[in-house]
């Protein structure tokens, strides 16, 4: 499974945990999981610790699942990106968008 | 007989009635075949042999055929050759009804182009299940037959539609002024539509506005957004907008028409006149370098905003970053299509290997051609999974300024008029609005001097700036003599600009006519202080660095040039007949 989620027992906390490379073949995987959340659900976790490479249509999901979370009332973490997947997300300011740790 | 009950009753066989083709040289075997069929409802022709039996097929294009073998002047195998090269695209079946039984005879009969065989004698209910099995392919076989025309023709619309969106996209998104002799560029789509973008624009100023951006996807899902944004980049552009306006726009329009998770990672370069500076905005773009004409580090300018189309206007960081430009630098941008293109091993370009072949010792001007060529070896013929775009930018006045001007459509300027127009900005205004775009837009509505606005524009520019910088803000000209003066001269300015509480600029315009010569007076006065023009004027006349081109420049633009009052009020003539069409002569 490349796309694993788990909601925090009080249903407030999804945490999506993505392996491999998150690119455009993830795209119906990945909404998927973000609609099929508890709708209790306030913060989102993207774990990457196991993403390989991303390109520009996972910079774009995270967009879709920030415009699912409520817009510029969203919290969204991305958590433990590997150095090239940080660059990509740091080159599109994402940081302004996401908290990234 | 057999009664209809023992006929499979299947609807599509037995609903429709169709048309057959009899062929039999036996008088009672086409007799009781045609009184069978007619009972059935189908439409019956009865040929005698073989040759009878093409000709009525061509004449009536039958459903079906019966056929025997064994017939005067052409048999059953060579009619149904014939038969069967006639249909073309329509599957027609043609049963043989035959007494022989020898293996070699019945093959035989498939070869030639038959269906399907029958023995005589025969009980009719298996012909009729025949009939009715064969009917059933047939019906098939047209369905299939009409999808996949439909299919065709659909293919064809497309193909159609696909060309003239092409061309569509060509004229909007063209390259601009993307071949002056000091621009190389690496334009590498993955399809015929590019969801990369590459622009080049002169400024009225002089100078280019350049601008690199790279769709989320790629294709023509990617390459629609480009349209808008490549049609104002020119139109402001050509304007005199700085492209702070230009990325506004652009991030507006798309923020409007792309759907969330699309966007455009941008950078818009402009370059000066003297290509002694750049200011660009990097919103999602890998670091653009910048390399001294020995090699050596390169100076760096990373992406500083999130990409275009992302957030809406008013979380938009439209700041740009000023730096100074030695001559003989090259400024290298590209689409991350160019680091992550991928060699067959799997391994990625990347970006310390593309700084590797921007440090390398090399000739400045082969350096372009060599990073194309590693990229083209790296790749390996492999597959390219994304758009992928390069440009370098040669930091040489003297190639920069042979850019032909673009001609204009309408260039005819109108007969000299006489009237007046008067602009009073007070600091409000001036912190939020540059008016120099629609001053000009006014003068070429009213005048249509098209062949004259690189002239008027920096004219207008010039003494603009003069007036804001020197007059209101107190900004000291000196600054920009030290080296990377120019980067502080400009943080100055923005940071008094935008803490300017009070003063005002007013700018007048007449314009007179003198038989078909027309004279437009400028006249900019601010409420600074002014200066000693007198003293001034000389130091101006013999200062020859690039931060003082502008009042020289102007000078030599003008008819007069005169300064007023304290020093705090300028006014130029600038006199222009109809007819001539020369562009800017640059002071340098």
């Amino acid at each position: 499974m490349v796309l694993v989620t788990r909601t925090s027992s009080d249903g407030k906390v999804v945490t999506i945990d993505i392996s491999g490379r998150f690119d455009f073949s993830m795209h119906q995987e990945f909404r998927r999981v973000y609609e099929q959340a508890p709708g209790s659900a306030t913060q989102y976790i993207i774990n990457l610790r196991q993403t390989e490479y991303m390109d520009s249509s996972a910079l774009g999901m995270l967009l879709l699942l920030r415009e699912h979370a409520g817009g510029d009332r969203a919290h969204i973490e991305i958590m433990h990106c590997q150095p090239e997947v940080k660059k990509i997300l740091t080159i599109a300011n994402f940081q302004h968008l996401f908290c990234l740790d | 007989m057999m009664s209809a009950s023992v006929v499979p009753n299947h609807p599509a066989a037995s609903s429709t009635p169709f048309t057959v083709l009899i062929a039999d040289d036996d008088r009672i075997n086409r007799m009781v075949l045609h009184a069978m069929l007619k009972k059935d409802g189908h439409t019956v022709y009865v040929a005698e042999n073989g040759q009878e039996a093409v000709t009525l097929f061509e004449h009536h294009q039958p459903d079906l055929v019966l056929m025997d073998v064994m017939m005067p002047y052409m048999d059953g195998y060579e009619a149904t050759s014939r038969i069967k090269a006639m249909t073309g695209e329509r599957f027609v079946p043609v049963i043989f009804l035959t007494a022989m039984t020898d293996a070699q005879a019945l093959v035989h009969c498939v070869e030639c182009g038959g269906d399907d065989f029958l023995h005589k004698p025969y009980k009719h209910a298996i012909l009729k299940a025949k009939i009715a099995a064969m009917e059933r392919v047939r019906q098939l076989y047209t369905t299939l037959q009409s999808q996949k025309n439909a299919l065709a023709s659909h293919h064809r619309r497309l193909q159609r539609e696909y060309e003239v969106a092409e061309k569509l996209f060509s004229t909007i998104v063209h390259p601009g002024c993307l071949d002056a002799p000091h621009l190389k560029y690496l334009l590498s789509p993955m399809s015929i539509f590019n969801g990369d973008l590459l622009l080049a624009a002169r400024k009225p100023s002089g100078g280019l506005h350049i601008m690199l951006g790279d769709f989320t996807g790629h294709g023509l899902p990617a390459a629609v957004g480009a349209m808008p944004v490549a049609d104002l980049f020119y139109v402001m552009t050509d304007k005199g907008y700085a492209i702070s306006d230009i990325v506004a726009e652009a991030n507006q329009k798309l923020k409007a028409i792309l759907p969330t998770g699309v966007f455009c990672a941008a950078a818009l370069l402009d370059l000066d006149a003297t290509y002694s500076h750049l200011t660009i905005w990097n919103g999602g773009l890998p670091d653009v370098f910048v390399r001294q004409p020995s090699g050596g580090p390169l100076r760096r300018l990373c992406s500083q905003h999130l990409p275009l189309g992302v957030v809406d206007n008013t979380r938009l960081d439209r700041s740009v970053e000023v730096i100074e430009l030695m001559p003989g630098e090259r400024v290298y941008a590209y689409t991350d299509g160019v680091i992550e293109a991928s060699a067959p091993n799997g391994e990625l370009f990347s970006q310390p290997r593309l700084e590797v072949y921007l440090t390398q010792d090399c000739a400045p001007e082969q350096v372009f051609e060599t990073i194309c060529d590693g990229l083209t070896a790296f790749r390996a013929g492999g597959p390219q999974r994304d758009d992928l775009t390069l440009i370098e930018i040669t930091c040489d006045a003297g190639l920069a300024n042979q850019i032909s001007p673009e001609a204009t459509t309408s260039s005819v300027a109108k007969a000299p008029a006489c009237w007046h127009m008067a602009l009073a900005l007070d600091a409000m205004t001036l912190r939020t609005l540059d008016p120099l775009p629609q001053i000009m837009q006014m003068l070429i509505a009213l005048q249509g001097l098209h062949a004259h606005r690189e002239r008027l524009y920096t004219i207008l520019a010039e003494l603009f700036a003069n007036a804001l910088e020197h007059g209101l803000l107190g900004l000291d000209s000196a600054l920009k003599h030290t080296p990377q003066g120019f980067v502080a001269y400009y943080t100055a300015r923005e940071q008094s600009l935008a803490a300017l509480e009070h003063g005002w600029i007013n700018i007048a315009l007449t314009h007179t006519a003198m038989g078909p010569a027309g004279q437009l007076t400028l006249r900019i006065e601010d409420s600074g202080p002014g200066f000693d023009y007198q003293r001034c004027s000389l130091d101006l006349a013999a200062n020859t660095t690039h931060s003082g081109r502008g009042i020289p420049l102007v000078r030599a633009l003008c008819q007069a040039l005169t300064y007023h009052g304290a020093g705090n009020c300028v006014a130029a003539v600038y006199v222009w007949s109809q007819g001539e069409t020369n562009v800017l002569q640059r002071a340098s």
